[in-house]
């Protein structure tokens, strides 16, 4: 039990000491490494977001392109006319708007249906921006307002601290436990009295604000968009590799895989431009192969390993 | 035990986090002893194919060129510097894109950059470089839009001739050619959009009929029911403002529907010297036009002997628009170097916005940002070669009308 | 709207549809039966496209005769795939879902790789050939003949497999364990094999389209993605592990493409998925689906 909280303490402190880290780091480092860490950022914050529903419901989403992409539009659309942070806000509402329409539809959906239902949704969307660009607009992309690459990256940094706290919140609550009964068994959470509709639209929408506030600011650094930038299918499938690359249970795993695969890509972008898929790929076979339950099996694995060691240094 | 192990690794792996993120982000002193030029472009993806035609080949080969002769030319440290190129995959990525090259200014602090393929990706960088000062000319961006911003983007340079003129050259042709019905169909993209947006006024100005005017999405994989539709209208000329996979699926289903208006026009990949093996042979494509048009048969200087230094290092013509025009823009670059004497970018920067410059496409001036040395250019293939027949001044050759049937 | 271009648009619709049915099937035995998402599905078409291509410039083989030639390689190459990879992650994996999750992984590990090596080997820029290109004549209607070429044997394929399923012994494993894996395990099924069998006719399926395609459309390492998803769809819209369904889902597909195609070819996309969106919605478990 004293083991348990001093953990908790450590592992506290320890973030903390991280979080003082990152905030004081800009000045000191090469911008480039502040434009990187803001990516990685984003792509913990989407991969968190999205395992907060996905995870524990076993309801894959591949929507999460549709959300990222209304916050980078909201952005493009309305970053001149309204303060930066206001568009942020509203980038998150108005995706929290729309998943739960969303999530009203598909309720009848279950399994892989419902993934591919998501991802259909995702492409139609695209689609229909892109049609509406062209037809109504006359025009395709759009430019954005651009911001400094500093604040993006303070800015990104407080949606990250907040999509984890709230996720971790809502995780460890008994919101999370009813979350975690419908994975099991939708019909039995029913019995239990939990409202499962209600628990799934909710929460579907609350992970989507995240994406949305994400998309909105990512924007300013693009500073040209267009639909299939906005709504890049990429933006919904890599989510879902990089939890279940870092260990979808925690959520811890599922941030350590989004941070590993971003600086991967970089790293393999740069230095191997003409083999970095190749190598990407064999990798994330390497990984899956050997732990299956993503990068947070490492810590077991080394554990175990450790054990047997003990053991038979100990027999001697 | 086990848990003092455990928090020794959780340490470890930290560390080993903020060794990973900082060391490969610091800089190494350079000595300047030689010019680095970076680029992040399509080497995958969609684009990839226009890259790896108009531009790579030539900045390869710029590069080799100028090393050959033992550098860049720096009259301030009085001798010549060897030049590095430094290319990233964009992977026709914007996102990828505009991260490389802020990359490329920021980690590799290059002293030169050369631009990405396509009118989508100059969009996108052309904010980027104008924020951190580094003068860029565009050879394959063509699209009105960047005027609106040109203001904005001081450091962006657009030497690709621009839908208006194109699109006002075209209509002249057609109506020097008394074309009456015209079917109008583009890809439902930048490039697409704004030609048609200029094209399609102008030749209802002229009083010639659109009977037809669609737009398709760009991966689309099967045009034929379109095409049908439009070889049912019986049209007089068939305009289609189509990027290269369009072009070539366009082209292949005309043919094997038998559509064979009496002007047939198609957009980027016409002038790709692929386009006119890949139909069986030069006599498929007799009398296709296309945009752009630049041949060895021009009156410059250096123009035919482009293209065979060309053709001799990558065994392939270059293409007969873009290539010529990146070129163009490295040989400015090259000048401007010497002109200013240093690799002071704000001032090749001036250098370049202010003053003439002898190209394999003509003397080159920019006024406001775009290059007004090329304005309307088409093109058409007669007998293996690009000949061009618009404007009427530059005419290499008097436009075949009609188009003669498919072999 | 005359019968004409109904038929135009029917047969149009049809052949496109075989195409797509043929992938669609590919995946469902797959998905279906060994219970892999495989996301590099279309990579096997791609690499079908391209080894019918390398064959008929380097060495002049009859893009049709490298069927028999292209086909077996990739159905090996599949088989081993299964063997070595997702038996192993079946193996680790603690329950069906985990499976289904690191399987997902392993398989854009695979698209990845596959792509990557297809742009090494044959580089970024667009390849085709030119083969049975002329058009014939079908009741008034104008087809090239490699389209229609492509409709017979897709049928065909689509036939001989129907009977290898139906008829054989180790079709009937095959149906058995689609509809439970461990029941057709105590009925003395080498249920590793079968599953390894699936994927490899998956991988099959796939190189055969991917060749068929060939003959009428360009190739680059990029075109094997657009077809996933289009597989993926007709497998759901059919109904996941309903091998018939998603047959037939690759039919209906290819059909209301080609008719949007005519109206609107820009809003074909648009009008796609809202078709697929709104199907699911009326029928959560997909047309034939349980």
């Amino acid at each position: 039990m004293r083991r348990a909280i001093f953990e908790k303490i450590f592992y506290l402190v320890l973030l903390f000491l991280i979080l003082i880290l990152m905030v004081m780091m800009p000045p000191y480092v090469s911008p480039y490494t502040i434009i990187l860490l803001s990516s990685i950022f984003m792509y913990i914050v989407l991969t968190v977001s999205w395992a907060l529903f996905s995870a524990p419901t076993h309801y894959l989403s591949l929507a999460s392109a549709a959300f990222f992409g209304l916050g980078i539009y909201v952005s493009a659309i309305l970053g001149d006319q309204l303060p930066l942070l206001v568009v942020i806000g509203l980038g998150g509402l108005i995706s929290f708007l729309l998943a739960l329409l969303v999530g009203l539809s598909s309720l009848r959906l279950k399994g892989m249906y419902f993934t591919i239902f998501t991802f259909g949704l995702s492409e139609l969307i695209r689609h229909s921006v892109q049609w509406w660009e062209v037809n109504e607009t006359g025009t395709v992309g759009r430019w954005v307002i651009a911001v400094d690459n500093t604040t993006v990256y303070y800015i990104m940094l407080a949606i990250l601290l907040i999509t984890l706290v709230v996720t971790y919140i809502i995780k460890h609550s008994k919101y999370g436990l009813a979350l975690l009964s419908i994975g099991e068994s939708e019909e039995a959470a029913d019995h239990i009295g939990i409202n499962v509709n209600a628990m799934k639209i909710i929460t579907f929408a609350i992970s989507t604000f995240f994406m949305g506030a994400t998309g909105a600011i990512m924007a300013t650094r693009w500073s040209y968009i267009d639909p299939s930038i906005a709504f890049n299918p990429l933006f919904s499938f890599m989510p879902v590799l990089m939890a279940i690359f870092g260990g979808m249970g925690q959520i811890f795993g599922q941030a350590l895989g989004a941070a590993v695969l971003t600086l991967l890509a970089d790293l393999l972008l740069t230095k191997l431009p003409y083999y970095y898929m190749l190598l990407y790929g064999v990798i994330l076979i390497i990984v899956i192969l050997f732990l299956p339950k993503g990068l947070v099996g490492l810590k077991e694995e080394v554990k175990l390993w450790l054990r047997g060691m003990k053991q038979r240094y100990e027999n001697t | 035990m086990n848990d003092k192990v455990k928090y020794f690794k959780l340490i470890a792996c930290i560390i080993l986090l903020v060794f990973f993120t900082t060391f490969p982000f610091t800089a190494f002193s350079q000595t300047k002893d030689k010019i680095r030029i970076g680029t992040a472009i399509s080497l995958s993806g969609p684009y990839a194919p226009g890259a790896g035609m108009t531009q790579i080949p030539n900045y390869n080969m710029w590069v080799e060129e100028v090393n050959a002769k033992g550098g860049l030319l720096i009259k301030k440290l009085n001798k010549r510097l060897p030049v590095e190129l430094i290319t990233y995959d964009d992977k026709s990525d914007i996102g990828t894109a505009v991260k490389l090259v802020e990359k490329l200014i920021l980690e590799d602090k290059v002293d030169l950059l050369l631009p990405p393929w396509g009118t989508a990706m100059h969009f996108a960088i052309a904010p980027v470089v104008t924020k951190y000062g580094y003068p860029v000319m565009g050879p394959t961006v063509s699209s009105e839009k960047l005027r609106e911003i040109a203001h904005k983007v001081p450091y962006f340079f657009g030497i690709l001739n621009m839908p208006r003129e194109q699109g006002a050259a075209l209509a002249d042709l057609l109506e020097e050619l008394e074309v009456k019905k015209v079917a109008l169909i583009y890809v439902a993209d930048a490039y697409g959009i704004e030609w048609t947006g200029k094209v399609a006024p102008d030749l209802g100005l002229k009083k010639m009929d659109v009977v037809i005017l669609k737009s398709y999405p760009l991966d689309t994989k099967d045009l034929s029911p379109l095409l049908k539709t439009i070889k049912a209208a019986e049209v007089d000329a068939v305009l289609c403002m189509s990027y290269p996979n369009d072009t070539f699926l366009i082209t292949k289903q005309a043919k094997e529907l038998g559509l064979n208006p009496k002007l047939f026009y198609l957009g980027v990949g016409v002038a790709f010297p692929v386009y006119k093996q890949m139909f069986g042979g030069p006599n498929a494509v007799e009398g296709i036009m296309g945009a752009g048009a630049w041949n060895p048969k021009v009156p410059y200087p250096g123009a035919k002997e482009y293209f065979d230094r060309h053709v001799k290092r990558w065994n392939q013509e270059p293409d007969r628009w873009g290539s010529a025009f990146a070129y163009a823009s490295l040989q400015i670059l090259e000048q401007a170097i010497e002109k200013v004497g240093s690799i002071d970018r704000k001032k090749i920067r001036d250098c370049i916005a202010t003053q003439t410059f002898p190209t394999v496409i003509g003397p080159v001036r920019f006024e406001g940002g775009f290059n007004v040395q090329s304005p309307g250019e088409i093109g058409q293939w007669q007998k293996g070669e690009f000949e061009i027949v618009a404007a009427k001044e530059k005419r290499t050759a008097k436009p075949i009308f009609p188009k003669p049937s498919w072999p | 709207m005359s019968p004409l271009l109904f038929l135009d648009i029917l047969i149009g619709g049809l052949m496109m549809g075989g195409l797509y049915a043929l992938i669609a099937v590919g995946l469902s035995l797959q998905y279906g039966v060994a219970r892999v998402l495989n996301v590099s599905h279309g990579e096997f078409i791609m690499l079908g496209a391209f080894a019918t291509y390398s064959l008929y410039i380097l060495f002049g083989i009859n893009p049709l005769l490298s069927l028999v030639v292209s086909g077996p390689i990739v159905f090996i190459i599949g088989f081993l795939i299964h063997r070595t990879l997702f038996k192993r992650l079946r193996r680790l994996s603690q329950s069906l879902d985990a499976f289904e999750g690191s399987s997902l992984l392993a398989s854009f590990g695979l698209l990845f790789i596959i792509q990557n090596v297809a742009l090494l080997i044959w580089g970024s820029n667009v390849k085709g050939y030119t083969y049975l290109s002329k058009t014939v004549n079908v009741f008034g209607a104008v087809y090239a003949a490699n389209r229609l070429v492509a409709l017979l044997f897709a049928i065909l394929i689509g036939l001989i497999f129907y009977f290898f399923l139906m008829r054989t012994r180790t079709g009937k494993a095959i149906r058995a364990a689609a509809q439970d894996v461990t029941t057709a395990q105590l009925m003395g099924v080498n249920i590793h094999f079968v599953l390894g069998l699936c994927f490899g006719l998956g991988a099959l399926m796939a190189s055969f389209a991917g060749s068929l395609t060939s003959m009428m459309f360009e190739i680059t390492p990029l075109i094997g993605f657009p077809y996933t998803i289009i597989a993926i769809i007709a497998v759901v819209l059919g109904g996941l592990g309903n091998i018939l369904g998603s047959l037939i889902g690759g039919f209906i597909l290819g059909l209301i493409g080609n008719i949007v195609m005519y109206i609107h070819p820009g809003l074909s996309l648009i009008a796609y998925y809202f078709i697929f969106l709104l199907l699911l919605l009326v029928k959560p478990t997909g047309i034939f689906g349980k």
